[in-house]
């Protein structure tokens, strides 16, 4: 077998999975979205009325708005609970490392309904923190079942372990030593974590905010489980065009600039990580000077 | 000592059961190139770290100029550590990384550069400023390690094996160089290594470690040629060694009978007429001797090693003796040689956990 063949034969199985479940629905969401819908049929009428409709209604640059808002308080919050979670099982963690951090994903064994339904039998009005507060005689926090509030706190259960893994995986290639030449050379703890720690898993880190960001722009069940009456977000407008109102072409369209919307999310997040010299990340033959 | 720079009191430090440290007490001067010697596991990267402040010592107290550090977090006590595999910043150019400890200090940039000027000249780095470290050689890497440990003038130099991932010609230069480096800057060094070649060529004083334990401090020819411990002896140099029956003691000697010879050795204590003793004697302080000879032999190999060479003597009843000395003597594989040594040239201890 020549290495031509043995070539194709390697790239074969990725290019057809990328062809069949990335590239065609994409090109077929992005032809929808300039076709128009009626009575539940697409039909083939070239026109730039679905675009006109996102961008003249702020009906749906809102709701977009609303998910960008969440996404990026939910990324924050991941992050915020994900770093000393994942430092803590790569540098004390020893030899149960590997079964901590699987155990921050044990709620992923239930299914996502079941994990968004026990959300509602802690945080909703006759959950577990509301019926305690009333059995103490306190008023029930109202905010923390179908809100925003709810919603957020939805996602970031359902994601954080996403953004556990990422930093765990970078920490693992972390050099702990590092952090003792720091403290000789003068930095105390915090300085030593600005100046060495995070700029050394800045990339690990990023690649766990894009894990995050991304689904829970487009995400739709939390929302509808928890959102209550007014939390809605793009992801349920854009599910409502395939359903109840069977406006396929609008929904691609609005699916076509969800895409858009990602794809410059991650160019941002891109732009910030910067030089990856400046994390630490060595590009194998990468010229030398 | 009156220029004392360190000092450590009654250092104990125990990891688990073991003792990494049992109550050692050391002073290093002003101006001291100190080395610590030791196998691996001797505890003397555990002493340097307790020096640095990375580890606490469970008993005992750490002075620098005077001043008990025991307590003091290392970013506070004011010296510089060079490691063993470099411990670069990966994602800092070179600059940055020796810079780290002026940046930390909050210095200004124009006194930064002054710095960097000065330490990039010292230690011969000028013009690699702007490259990251996977860019650099591993001889350069240490520069950078040195420059980084030296660049804020510290009160101290620690080095945890700094050499050992040097091949050896590098090895040799940087010995040299850090000698020049200490006599510059005229601050104490402190080198951990394993390797009693680098101590014995870089140290002015060293202390031999064992088991948490400081065997023999003092002057590195002292150590070297009038060992103190029966450990001292058998791991500086390459010994060879003599078990046998004390036969006699007077005057700091002993004769030591040797499986049907007798020779004469300096005793150390606790050496009686009747007792096992282990004699050692350094191979390059033994000479063949053709008439007066203490021992016969043949001749059974050579070992050229350049600027020496290791005879191996087979004794007639079967032991073997290694010689070191010039290798262009004329003795050939199976000749008959006699050997000797000066009664000031073996040590002799009590021999220990056998009959």
């Amino acid at each position: 077998m020549s290495n031509t063949v043995r070539f194709w034969l390697m790239v074969l199985p990725g290019t057809v999975f990328l062809v069949v479940f990335l590239l065609l629905p994409l090109i077929a969401i992005v032809v929808f979205s300039f076709w128009r819908t009626e009575s539940y049929t697409l039909i083939q009428d070239w026109n730039l009325d679905n675009y006109a409709t996102i961008f003249s209604h702020s009906a749906y640059l809102t709701f977009l708005a609303r998910a960008l808002v969440m996404a990026t308080c939910v990324s924050l919050v991941c992050l915020a609970y994900a770093w000393p979670v994942a430092y803590f099982i790569v540098r004390y963690g020893g030899r149960y490392r590997l079964i901590l951090l699987l155990s921050t994903a044990a709620p992923f064994l239930t299914g996502e309904i079941l994990r968004v339904a026990a959300l509602q039998q802690i945080l909703g009005p006759i959950g577990v923190v509301n019926m305690a507060l009333t059995r103490f005689g306190f008023d029930p926090i109202e905010a923390l079942m179908y809100s925003n509030m709810a919603t957020g706190t939805g996602l970031v259960y359902l994601w954080l372990p996403f953004m556990v893994l990422a930093i765990y995986l970078s920490l693992l290639n972390f050099d702990f030593a590092l952090l003792d030449v720091a403290k000789i050379t003068g930095a105390g703890p915090l300085r030593a974590f600005v100046e060495v720690t995070l700029p050394l898993n800045r990339a690990g880190t990023a690649i766990g905010i894009v894990l995050v960001f991304i689904p829970t722009l487009a995400s739709a069940t939390t929302s509808q489980f928890l959102g209550g009456p007014d939390g809605a977000l793009y992801g349920n407008i854009l599910a409502r065009q395939f359903g109840s109102t069977g406006t396929w072409a609008l929904g691609s369209a609005m699916g076509v600039v969800l895409f858009l919307a990602s794809a410059l999310a991650l160019v941002i997040v891109w732009r910030a990580v910067g030089d990856l010299r400046r994390s630490g990340i060595v590009i194998k033959g990468a010229p030398k000077p | 000592m009156s220029d004392c720079m360190l000092r450590l009191q009654s250092v104990t430090k125990r990891f688990g059961t073991t003792m990494a440290a049992e109550s050692v007490s050391l002073e290093v001067g002003q101006t001291e190139l100190f080395a610590l010697l030791g196998p691996s596991g001797s505890g003397k990267t555990t002493l340097l770290r307790i020096i640095a402040g990375l580890d606490a010592p469970d008993e005992g107290r750490v002075l620098i100029g005077g001043r008990d550090v025991t307590r003091l977090p290392p970013y506070r006590r004011g010296i510089g550590m060079v490691f063993q595999d470099f411990l670069l910043f990966p994602h800092k150019t070179v600059a940055e990384n020796i810079a780290f400890p002026l940046k930390m200090q909050g210095k200004s940039r124009a006194e930064t550069a002054d710095d960097l000027k000065w330490v990039s000249q010292l230690v011969r780095l000028t013009g690699l400023e702007e490259r990251y470290p996977h860019e650099l050689s591993g001889g350069q890497k240490q520069r950078v390690a040195l420059a980084r440990g030296l660049v804020s003038r510290p009160s101290l130099l620690l080095l945890d094996e700094p050499l050992a991932n040097l091949d050896r010609e590098l090895r040799k230069r940087m010995e040299v160089e850090i000698r020049r480096f200490q006599l510059e800057l005229g601050i104490p060094f402190i080198y951990v290594t394993h390797n009693q070649e680098e101590a014995l060529t870089m140290a002015s004083r060293m202390a031999v470690m064992r088991e948490g334990c400081l065997e023999q401090i003092g002057d590195k020819l002292a150590l070297y040629h009038r060992p103190a411990t029966a450990f001292v002896a058998a791991f500086l140099g390459s010994p060879n060694t003599f078990e046998g029956d004390v036969v006699g003691v007077e005057d700091g000697r002993a004769e030591i009978a040797w499986h049907g010879h007798r020779f004469w050795s300096r005793a150390h204590d606790g050496l009686a007429p009747g007792l096992r003793a282990v004699c050692y004697v350094k191979s390059e302080k033994i000479a063949f001797a053709s008439s007066g000879a203490a021992l016969a032999g043949r001749l059974r190999d050579t070992i050229f090693k350049g600027q020496y060479a290791d005879y191996l003597v087979c004794l007639d009843d079967g032991h073997e003796i290694t010689v070191s000395a010039a290798p262009d003597l004329c003795h050939r594989p199976g000749e008959a040689v006699g050997i000797t040594w000066a009664a000031d040239d073996g040590d002799a201890f009590p021999a220990v956990g056998k009959e």
